[in-house]
């Protein structure tokens, strides 16, 4: 019978009960899926980074022959023309490179004894797939340090066969044995193949990592030296005998400083290398995001039963008091309370976990269309099963428990009496004080916020939570345009035409401009991207923020990127140093381009030009807004190609924001609605009596729900600002961690949707405690209640 | 001209059952008086105050308050005129716990257009030494002349009093009407108060007895005696 009492009592909460079983679920269920779903790509990846050897860090190197180079050039070489890069060197004299290449391996290794480094060259390619220019990565296998892995398949065994990544055959429907075209000659596909340092397929100073139009490959040893590309060389290492901490402060601290190694222009740990890097903090901070969301949801819950199990055991004290005095003991009265929670919760944890379980693998598999790791078939564990089950489902039980146990220890007398005097917490007698000058209607609002504090925090909880989120989404909104497409579409250059490095570009035509671009140059010792531009130039204006095109104060100095400004904490104003082969020149930074597309600085072509060939007119690189003759140049890049690949990118984006505002409003809408109804529940008499005394349904609406709106508005205004300075954060952070730059931007029409979302959501939640509240009859006043 | 009331009658349906709650009842109540309904439980004078003060429709009849046909208003009219005529006092106080005397009185206030003021009628039901407090640091007669303030605040045209004493002590419960009958003197204020206990009637102008929803005694007490004075029953 008390069974029956207590399944009574509580269908008539069917609606509050649903949507706190959907919490729940939604608890287990995010803890389940993040976790397994990482957990299905963590192992092996582990696994993989330690049989291919990954590295520990990498070292960036000037392609350019320094002096102490070319002195040791000419000692070991004979060469007939003058060479003033490694890369042109390699096409000219090969012999001649790899002794370049041994002195400056030589030289690191005589500066740091104690780790190994292995040279790691790779050729980047274009070829066409209808329509579409796909960017392959050849990289040459090695013998220590990064090694390829075979996810299937087999490694190359002639120059007819190539490796690719299983994520670009799969999304361009190849398998193992299919032929690639690639520009006229075939190759067929041997295996899928990974390589440790390139978790992530960065090939560029643009932030593209699409596996569509972009992979990473592996051909024979005599195909890659025969494949027509400029070979681009970094050095691997391994700490070998040497601890991280003390690498950090022999190497990373010291080696700019170093007067024998000039040529080094950068060393990254692998931790805070983007392209091998980067899946560790994703790693790290997706356990960590789903842990914490999931504790967060959880407790969300948990305060929630806390609130409706007190809330029915109050409405049920006078019959506890009854069966009290009829001789029931508290344990008998208390398990079928019990017996019901735990029959309503653990189904709805382990719902949420067998749904977390199969939406792990559709996770598992969003991170490998982005990353570049093996995987294996997702496998329960007790653990997750315990994390995401027993410890919420015993939070709950014992929670209620305390409750119940509470109620229980008074007395059969003080429950048949009702309890009218109950008093008003410390928090209504504070803020109370402060209110004193305010209307009693609007005083109401709050006081009955505060009058129950656990509710409040719940409100305020998930209305941060839901209002963090909306914004976060916003902000992510066109992050790729603004990196990448927002650049292509502001100058007109359609085509990148790269001339020969052995014989000279082919004259200008129509509209085309000459420029010079030169990577990996230093300025006051950080590795930049240099552009020699005119200041006159049509085809590629710069602008500024406020949109003014600022191309002609080239005139007056160097103009520096928003990348590179905040990467690097460059400023307008500074003098810097920029080190253009053998010879340094001063310049000052005179305005900052709105620009990501790299840590970029645009100089005076003219004044480049002199610099490096005593001539005015000197260009290695044609932007054109037509299409330009292949046969011309070393290689021909479509920027509408890399605007379509960020396009897609985007796509992706806004999916997750999509994504992220739908569960932001059903989190937030789901808490008001219970929230609400209970406080109209709570607030039974007051109605009544407020529409007896006159008051119209308006009026005693925005007494009693008023609050929420008001406070809910609060909370979005002050996270607003906190959701503001994340962002700048995160900006930083990925800047100075990472060097990428990911523009989350922060306008105010961002702001003012988000609102509107955030107040449709209130609305929606709201709607039927409004619905009940004009339900409320006047006569429940005369009735004899317990508050 | 006062309350007006012709062949008022209110019938509740269960099922196929009708339950005549108040049958057929004539009524004139004048400005300023004091009247009681007597009567045992299920008599039917909750059923006549609430239909009487608009908080529910009759069944047929017709209830005029000085010019107004309250029996013929929608619920918005019936609001309105609440809020601008009438005050209500129930057997529970109904005090909102996390507002301290003023503060509740203030609820009261607040909805009308011609209030007294709240110090004022802390002061008639002997409550100034209270103001500040909240209501858990009241006895329950403190308690209910706190609700009866909240009433009187808004300077109501006629109290509706439904059982006000229901769950006071003797000593407590006459202090409470004490306070009702000075309010009703000192404002010419009309009170009509429901209660079951007939020792109450001694104190009103005039005593309407009910029984199974029909008035079957209306008397003028003519010897009207102080709410101090009551001889408990």
């Amino acid at each position: 019978m008390l069974f029956k009492n207590v399944f009574r009592t509580l269908k008539k909460q069917k609606v509050q009960l649903i949507l706190l079983g959907l919490i729940i679920t939604l608890s287990s269920f995010i803890f389940t899926s993040m976790n397994y779903g990482i957990g299905g790509i963590l192992t092996p990846t582990k696994q993989y980074f330690e049989e291919a050897n990954q590295e520990d860090f990498s070292i960036s190197m000037m392609d350019y022959l320094l002096e102490d180079d070319v002195l040791y050039m000419q000692e070991q070489c004979i060469l007939s023309t003058e060479v003033y890069t490694l890369s042109s060197l390699r096409n000219i004299d090969k012999p001649c490179y790899d002794k370049m290449i041994a002195f400056r391996l030589d030289t690191i290794l005589k500066e740091y004894p104690n780790i190994n480094i292995e040279l790691r060259e790779h050729k980047d390619l274009f070829y066409n797939v209808d329509g579409t220019s796909h960017k392959v990565r050849f990289l040459k296998e090695t013998s220590n340090i990064n090694t390829s892995y075979f996810v299937e398949g087999v490694a190359p065994s002639n120059g007819a066969e190539i490796a690719v990544s299983e994520i670009y055959a799969k999304l361009n429907n190849l398998v193992i044995g299919d032929t690639i075209d690639f520009n006229g000659k075939n190759y067929q596909i041997s295996g899928y193949v990974l390589f440790p340092d390139y978790s992530l397929v960065i090939l560029s100073s643009d932030l593209i990592f699409d596996n569509r139009a972009q992979t990473l490959a592996l051909v024979s040893d005599d195909e890659f030296e025969a494949l027509n590309a400029t070979v681009g060389v970094e050095i691997a290492g391994d700490l070998f005998n040497m601890s991280k901490s003390d690498f950090e402060s022999i190497v990373l601290d010291n080696y700019r400083d170093n007067t024998n190694l000039p040529f080094i222009t950068n060393i990254v740990l692998t931790e805070n290398n983007m392209r091998s890097g980067a899946i560790y903090g994703e790693i790290e901070g997706g356990q960590a995001m789903s842990l914490g969301i999931s504790i967060m949801i959880a407790s969300i819950a948990i305060l929630i039963v806390r609130i409706m199990v007190s809330k029915v055991l109050h409405s049920q004290r006078g019959p506890i008091g009854i069966l009290k005095s009829m001789g029931y003991k508290n344990s008998e009265i208390t398990v079928p309370y019990i017996f019901f929670i735990m029959i309503m919760s653990f189904p709805m944890l382990v719902f949420g976990y067998f749904l977390g379980y199969i939406a792990a693998e559709p996770f598992k598999n969003m991170y490998l269309l982005i990353y570049l790791l093996p995987s294996t078939a997702i496998e329960q564990t007790v653990t997750t099963f315990i994390t995401a089950v027993i410890v919420p489902f015993t939070f709950i039980v014992v929670v209620s428990y305390f409750i119940i146990k509470k109620i229980l220890s008074q007395k059969p007398v003080e429950l048949l009496n009702p309890q009218v005097s109950a008093s008003a917490n410390w928090l209504t007698k504070i803020v109370g004080k402060y209110l004193k000058k305010l209307k009693i209607t609007s005083k109401l609002q709050h006081l009955l916020l505060y009058r129950n504090i656990v509710k409040f925090f719940v409100f305020l909880i998930g209305m941060f939570y839901a209002a963090f989120l909306i914004l976060l989404s916003f902000s992510m909104i066109g992050v790729f345009d603004r990196m990448i497409v927002d650049y292509y579409e502001n100058t007109n250059h359609n085509y990148i035409g790269y001339c020969d490095y052995v014989s000279s570009c082919t004259p200008l035509e129509g509209t085309q401009e000459g420029v010079i671009e030169l990577p990996s140059v230093i300025m006051n010792d950080e590795e930049i991207y240099l552009v020699g531009l005119s200041p006159d130039s049509v085809i590629h204006p710069i602008y500024d923020k406020r949109g003014r095109v600022i191309t002609s104060e080239l005139e007056d100095g160097i103009i520096i990127t928003k990348s590179l400004s905040l990467v690097k904490g460059f400023g307008v104003g500074d003098d810097v140093i920029i080190g253009v082969g053998d010879q340094e020149i001063s310049f000052k930074i005179v305005a900052i381009a709105e620009e990501y597309s790299g840590e970029k600085a645009y100089i005076n072509i003219t004044t480049l030009s002199q610099t490096l060939t005593n001539t005015d007119n000197y260009y290695n690189t044609v932007y054109s807004e037509t299409a330009l003759n292949e046969v011309d140049f070393f290689i021909v890049v479509s920027t509408i190609d890399i605007v379509k690949q960020t396009q897609s990118m985007q796509q992706m984006i806004n999916i997750a924001v999509g994504l992220l505002i739908v569960v932001s409003i059903v989190i937030g809408a789901v808490i008001i609605y219970i929230l609400t109804v209970l406080t109209i529940e709570d607030n039974f008499y007051n109605i009544s009596l407020f529409k007896v005394m006159g008051y119209n349904n308006k009026e005693i609406d925005k007494m009693i729900l008023g609050g929420y709106l008001v406070y809910g508005i609060s909370i979005f205004l002050i996270t607003m600002p906190l959701a503001y300075f994340t962002f700048e954060y995160l900006q930083v952070f990925f800047a100075q961690y990472y060097n990428v730059l990911m523009p989350f931007e922060f306008k105010l029409w961002h702001g003012a949707m988000a609102l509107v979302i955030y107040v449709v959501l209130f609305y929606a939640g709201a709607f039927s405690a409004k619905r009940h509240l004009n339900n409320i009859s006047l006569q429940e006043a005369m009735k004899m209640y317990q508050v | 001209m006062g309350i007006k009331l012709e062949n008022v009658t209110k019938i509740y349906t269960t099922g196929e059952v009708e339950t005549y709650a108040v049958k057929n009842i004539n009524l004139q109540v004048d400005n300023g008086q004091f009247i009681v309904l007597l009567g045992p439980s299920g008599s039917g004078k909750s059923t006549l105050l609430n239909v009487v003060s608009g908080l529910d429709n009759p069944t047929s009849g017709m209830i005029q308050i000085d010019d107004d046909l309250v029996s013929a208003m929608d619920s918005k009219q019936l609001t309105k005129f609440r809020r601008d005529n009438l005050g209500f006092i129930f057997q529970q106080y109904n005090l909102l716990q996390t507002l301290s005397v003023k503060e509740n009185v203030e609820v009261g206030r607040e909805v009308s257009t011609n209030p007294f003021t709240v110090e004022e009628v802390l002061s008639q039901v002997g409550l100034t030494p209270q103001t500040d407090k909240y209501p858990y640091q009241l006895s329950g007669g403190e308690q209910q002349r706190v609700s009866i303030a909240r009433a009187v605040v808004k300077n109501p045209k006629i109290m509706f009093c439904d059982e006000p004493t229901g769950a006071l002590d003797e000593e407590t419960a006459k202090e409470v009407l004490g306070v009702l009958q000075k309010l009703n003197q000192t404002y010419q204020t009309t009170v009509v108060l429901i209660t079951h206990n007939p020792s109450i009637g001694a104190m009103a102008d005039r005593i309407i007895k009910l029984n199974s929803g029909e008035v079957i005694e209306d008397i003028i007490n003519k010897n009207k005696v102080d709410a101090k004075e009551i001889s408990w029953g």
